[in-house]
């Protein structure tokens, strides 16, 4: 049963994954087209120069992308789950009904979390072709929030989209709306550092969020 | 669980509104702060002070004003070209001849705010050809950095250097330099007149510098004090030559390091911090201006070009929590957050508490009203009783998450 479970979930994101996974992996290739088309025109140690020195973020494009996947994957697992409210059909099988929420926002984590990791790889990859670990790293410190910040909004969108009260649904975007951002301040190339750690730590506890609008929905909240 | 989902919600919902309400509310009553400008008169030998009030203000300690040429004919190495223009530049001061020339070669300014030593520090460097007979510096075709030893890393080929770096990495080891170097200071630009390396510290807490000269490597180690340790090491790019770098020791004392002789010259003043405060030093024909600029205070230390202490000035006023404006969040909010602080370069959460208590009152009106809503709603008080207890303790951030997120449970 916990398998038709799960390849429920597959069929309901499987062209959604693919496809992001795909255009993830484009902008990851069009990022390194420019810095190899940049470092041609402008020479390498002069690009070197302005990225560690004049604050050159070659990695920006990136900035949204992983926010991207997380609101994707997340509409597209839950929001059929509320026409018609599906999900009620769910809440009938003969599983313990947060067990049910629970595996279906564990799957969903560790499909985002395996394209993350693919897309991850490949900029490592291919960024050790043109920089050093000196350059890397610093980069990889900055780009972690951003992943973060795709999970938060995949948990986030879960909350907001099983929520079955419209005037929750606003307030919880609002809070969505002060917290998605903490995860895209500006700052220096690796400024992220010292607060990678609590912004994980917080994305963790954030995943069981869907639990609570779960619990207003099966207990019919109006 | 679905219990504890809630209470997690409400965290976020804290940690979100305590930096966003605090922000949306010093956008709408925040006030410009405005500082003097703090100067020192060799012609007085007097402090200046520029006050941007409703109109610029000239004045002195002794509470004198002065019209904006009184003022620019007292402060003759700063404006010495309007002085020029307007033929009312001294022919000396203090017995000292004032040729332009020689005015121009001993000014200089240097600004050290605390964000650019709080921030991420880039662990890669240029080393530039210190002596290639050009006018011009040239961006180098490799970088270095110094880890198990010196490395120079090509930036067309990402490939490392195997001679050049066998070649540093030699002469650094005979000169007694312990692997890795725990700084790294320099001036990494093409646009300096001239280049003069690095300063780097080992991780036996040893100073060097190091350039290279004619492609070859030139190393020399620096003899410090006993136990004398740096929080950092500013290089600078003055046009008198006689100092390579600003260097702040751990115990908050400043120091030069000599050119060519390299000796290190204390400053005799102690609370320099950098982490801290920002640090302006401006150096003129007669004079060092050592200021620290705090929130609320400017303290000024004036030196000969002996480093002997010649008058300091200090100042303070109101900063914006001391504001009424201030005094009112200080009261709606019991903490304002912030993942950005104007003292560092690093994002991270920083707490403000609030300085005063009156934030309690404000909290357990909060938490009144709360309990009202409770009994109008007809709850049972019991399953409400940490709602009301995250108000009490977190003000208006824990009124609005426990409503966003509604404490209805079903036995």
């Amino acid at each position: 049963m916990w398998k038709a479970m799960i390849y429920k979930e597959w069929l309901k994101i499987r062209w959604f994954t693919l496809l992001y996974t795909l255009l993830g992996m484009l902008a990851v290739g069009y990022l390194f087209l420019k810095v190899q088309h940049d470092t041609t025109f402008n020479q390498a140690n002069n690009y070197w120069n302005l990225i560690l020195f004049k604050g050159l973020k070659f990695f920006s494009l990136l900035k949204f992308i992983p926010l991207a996947g997380g609101l994707l994957v997340a509409v597209a697992q839950y929001f059929p789950e509320t026409v018609n409210k599906r999900i009620k059909l769910t809440f009938h099988l003969p599983f313990n009904e947060n067990k049910v929420l629970l595996s279906m926002m564990v799957f969903g984590s560790c499909c985002l979390l395996v394209v993350y990791l693919i897309l991850i790889a490949l900029f490592s990859g291919i960024a050790a072709f043109y920089f050093p670990s000196n350059i890397i790293l610093p980069a990889l410190v900055s780009l972690i929030p951003w992943f973060l910040a795709g999970f938060s909004a995949y948990y986030l969108v879960a909350l907001i989209v099983l929520e079955p009260v419209w005037k929750y649904r606003f307030l919880y975007l609002l809070v969505a709306a002060t917290f998605i951002p903490l995860f895209f301040k500006n700052g220096p190339t690796a400024a992220y550092q010292p607060v990678n750690i609590t912004l994980a730590v917080l994305t963790i506890l954030l995943s069981i969020s869907l639990l609570f609008s779960g619990y207003r929905f099966r207990k019919g909240e109006m | 669980m679905v219990k504890l989902s809630r209470y997690i919600l409400v965290l976020i919902a804290i940690t979100g509104l305590a930096i966003v309400l605090p922000k949306l509310y010093w956008m709408a009553f925040a006030q410009p702060v405005k500082s003097p400008f703090v100067q020192y008169s060799a012609v007085d030998n007097d402090f200046l002070i520029l006050r941007n009030e409703e109109k610029t203000v000239f004045t002195n300690t002794k509470g004198e004003t002065f019209t904006r040429e009184e003022y620019e004919a007292r402060l003759p190495f700063v404006y010495t070209r309007q002085l020029l223009m307007n033929r009312t530049l001294p022919d000396s001061i203090n017995g000292v001849e004032m040729d332009p020339h020689q005015i121009s070669k001993y000014r200089s300014i240097f600004r050290l705010k605390p964000e650019d030593i709080r921030a991420p520090q880039p662990s890669l460097f240029p080393l530039f050809e210190s002596q290639s007979g050009r006018v011009n510096l040239e961006m180098p075709e490799d970088f270095f950095r110094i880890t198990w030893r010196m490395e120079f890393i090509d930036a067309e080929t990402n490939q490392i250097n195997e001679e050049k770096s066998r070649m540093f990495s030699a002469v650094l080891y005979k000169r007694g330099f312990q692997f890795p170097a725990t700084s790294i200071s320099g001036i990494p630009t093409t646009l300096k007149s001239c280049d003069e390396g690095y300063l780097v510290i080992d991780s036996a807490n040893q100073l060097f510098h190091i350039k290279m000269v004619e492609g070859k490597p030139f190393v020399r180690r620096v003899d410090l004090p006993e136990g004398l340790k740096f929080k950092t090491i500013q290089c600078t790019d003055n046009s008198d030559k006689l100092y390579y770098a600003y260097l702040f020791s751990e115990d908050k004392h400043l120091y030069m390091l000599t050119q060519y002789d390299y000796l290190l010259e204390h400053f005799p003043v102690d609370d320099i911090d950098p982490e801290k405060h920002e640090i302006r030093i401006y150096g003129d024909l007669l004079n060092f201006n050592v200021s620290v600029l705090g929130e609320g205070f400017v303290r000024s230390h004036i030196f000969d070009r002996d480093l002997n202490p010649v008058d300091e000035y200090s100042e303070i006023w109101p900063v914006q929590s001391q504001r009424k404006e201030g005094k009112i969040a200080a009261a709606l909010f019991p903490v304002q957050l912030s993942m950005t602080n104007p003292n560092s370069g690093f994002i991270n959460f920083y707490f403000q508490p609030s300085p005063a208590f009156y934030w309690l009152a404000v909290s357990l009106l909060l938490a009144i009203v709360q309990f009202i809503l409770i009994r109008k709603r007809k709850q049972k008080l019991r399953s409400q009783l940490p709602d009301l207890l995250i108000i009490c303790l977190t003000g208006i951030f824990g009124f609005l998450a426990v409503n966003f997120f509604p404490n209805k449970f079903f036995s």
